[in-house]
């Protein structure tokens, strides 16, 4: 029998080109979560998950739950790992949580994700990125993410007539968001014209439409059942999930590179063990590392038919009073993307949107929240929460 | 001490690191080769020391055209990692039944198009450890097929 389990407690550090150590940025999001919920102090927290994908190239670490458990001061009695999915870390993070405390083997556990990416010089920091994809057939040819979901976004253009000007509503949406965001990287927002005039990075993508290189870290706690209505009056349900892999080099994904199956499968098994569908879904943070993401995320998450996706940002479908709100915090293009903390952060967001706490970005009447987290085009991890438990 | 980088993205190509080696001694020699499994018989790109459709862990070298025609391609003209000059044409070339990701080097960046043919040439990269020469799978536009 397995118990429910809820997010109990969130925080999320500023995310930026912070000048913040690796261990400055456990310590502010540790600070913020536990600052959110006064009722759990570090002793009570019996198990520990940190997401990050390259500490060991970018601090010069590894170790890091251990360390991480002890800056913050928690003793784990039940669960002490570091998760690394490349950009999915936080979530498969907090995908192990869930398993744990659902399966009784803990109860109160923490899931950190945190990276420090920016170095002192930048191509470096771009170097490191390199690391998620495969060094021997890719990326010893300079291949980091942008040309692969500049691939995707040709294919779909060519396709399904998906404009350039779609691909820029994306930029324009999350930059707005993200300006009612204190703690995203961007806070200016952007217009039509100032995403169609920046810089190309990999043909078609503009440095608008993509997510920047950020450092930031985010907390959230989880807990079981009953123990989770004693620590917070309004917990936050996990109510699915879902995990799906097509393949990990560009050349061995799905032949279409603008039809996503893993994504598909991964949504349909978190909906149907959510007892839901995709209408019902009234705020989600989706993984738009690339603005071509995003408009394929609605379409593999059942939000629009294939090959819509550019006419649902056009008609504003995906925005305040459309069908629902993607990436009220900015997403990844306005908050920028710490590859571990993302998935965290996104779940943190999902927290404060379902309690009715988002402030500016607040979502009226947000009842079921969707996060939705890849490592790649062929691989990704949808969660699904709720006001009320299954 | 001064500021170092200890490990490249380049791959390590001697019999000392991968069981691949015999991959790159071709590709030096201007082979394009990948392997062929000794169980089943298929062939896989890139080369694999596992086979999961018979589980056998054996295989020979057999050769691929030199030909092939670009299926996909994008341009990166910013946000290149340390060592990689833009404009860097990547590109997935078909080559026989298989999808090749690689570069397309020594084009003018605007002549680059879907369907065009392209032609094999080892691309020789930074040299290794002990300064042992290192090459990877390159291409170019193939000559008069615009």
């Amino acid at each position: 029998m397995m118990r429910n389990v809820a997010l109990v407690g969130a925080g999320v550090t500023k995310f930026g080109v912070r000048k913040a150590s690796y261990r400055d940025l456990i310590w502010e999001a540790g600070k913020a979560c536990f600052d959110s919920v006064p009722s759990i102090r570090p002793r009570d927290v019996d198990g520990l998950v940190v997401g990050s994908v390259m500490p060991e190239r970018t601090a010069f670490q590894s170790h890091i739950s251990s360390l991480a458990a002890e800056a913050l001061g928690i003793k784990p009695s039940t669960l002490s790992a570091r998760t690394e999915h490349m950009c999915a870390s936080g979530t498969v993070g907090i995908r192990y949580a869930y398993a744990f405390i659902a399966a009784g083997l803990a109860d109160v556990v923490m899931v950190l994700g945190v990276e420090k990416l920016n170095q002192p010089s930048g191509d470096e920091a771009i170097l490191n990125m390199g690391t998620g994809v495969d060094r021997e057939w890719e990326a010893a040819f300079g291949l980091t993410a942008p040309p692969c979901f500049a691939l995707a976004a040709q294919r779909h253009m060519a396709a399904y007539g998906t404009t350039e000007e779609q691909l820029a509503l994306v930029g324009v949406k999350n930059h707005t968001h993200a300006s009612k965001n204190p703690n995203a990287h961007f806070q200016k927002g952007a217009t039509v014209d100032q995403v169609l005039c920046s810089r190309m990075i990999s043909t078609p993508l503009r440095l608008f439409m993509c997510s920047p290189i950020t450092d930031g870290a985010a907390a959230v706690v989880l807990a079981a059942d009953d123990r989770a209505r004693d620590l917070t009056d309004r917990p936050v349900w996990i109510r699915g999930t879902g995990q799906a892999l097509d393949g990990f080099q560009l050349t061995s994904l799905h032949e279409d590179y603008a039809h996503w199956p893993a994504l598909g499968r991964a949504a349909s098994a978190a909906y149907r063990m959510a007892g839901i569908t995709a209408r019902d879904v009234d705020v989600a943070e989706v993984h738009d590392c690339f603005a071509i993401a995003e408009l394929i995320a609605y379409e593999e998450l059942g939000f629009c038919a294939k090959g819509e996706g550019g006419r649902f940002v056009e008609t504003g479908r995906s925005d305040y009073g459309g069908d629902v709100v993607v990436n009220p915090r900015g997403g990844l293009i306005g908050c920028g993307h710490p590859l571990g903390a993302t998935g965290v952060a996104q779940a943190a967001e999902i927290w404060s949107q379902l309690r009715s706490e988002a402030g500016a970005r607040q979502t009226p009447d947000a009842a079921i929240g969707l996060t939705h987290n890849n490592s790649g085009m062929g691989e990704h991890v949808v969660m699904i929460y709720g006001r009320e438990p299954a | 001490m001064t500021y170092v980088r200890a490990i490249d993205p380049l791959p390590l190509e001697s019999p000392d690191h991968t069981k691949l080696h015999e991959f790159y001694a071709k590709l030096a020699d201007g082979r394009l080769t990948t392997t062929a499994c000794a169980g089943c018989r298929r062939t896989a790109w890139p080369p694999r020391g596992f086979c999961p459709d018979c589980g056998s862990d054996r295989f020979e070298w057999v050769d691929l055209p030199r030909e092939g025609t670009i299926h996909a391609f994008t341009i990166q003209e910013a946000g290149l990692p340390a060592g990689f000059a833009a404009p860097r044409v990547f590109a997935i070339v078909s080559v026989g039944s298989h999808r090749i990701f690689s570069i397309v080097s020594g084009a003018d960046a605007g002549q680059v198009a879907v369907g065009q043919r392209v032609t094999f040439q080892p691309l020789r990269v930074a040299d290794g450890p002990k300064e042992s020469p290192r090459w990877l799978v390159g291409f170019t536009l193939s000559e008069g097929k615009a």
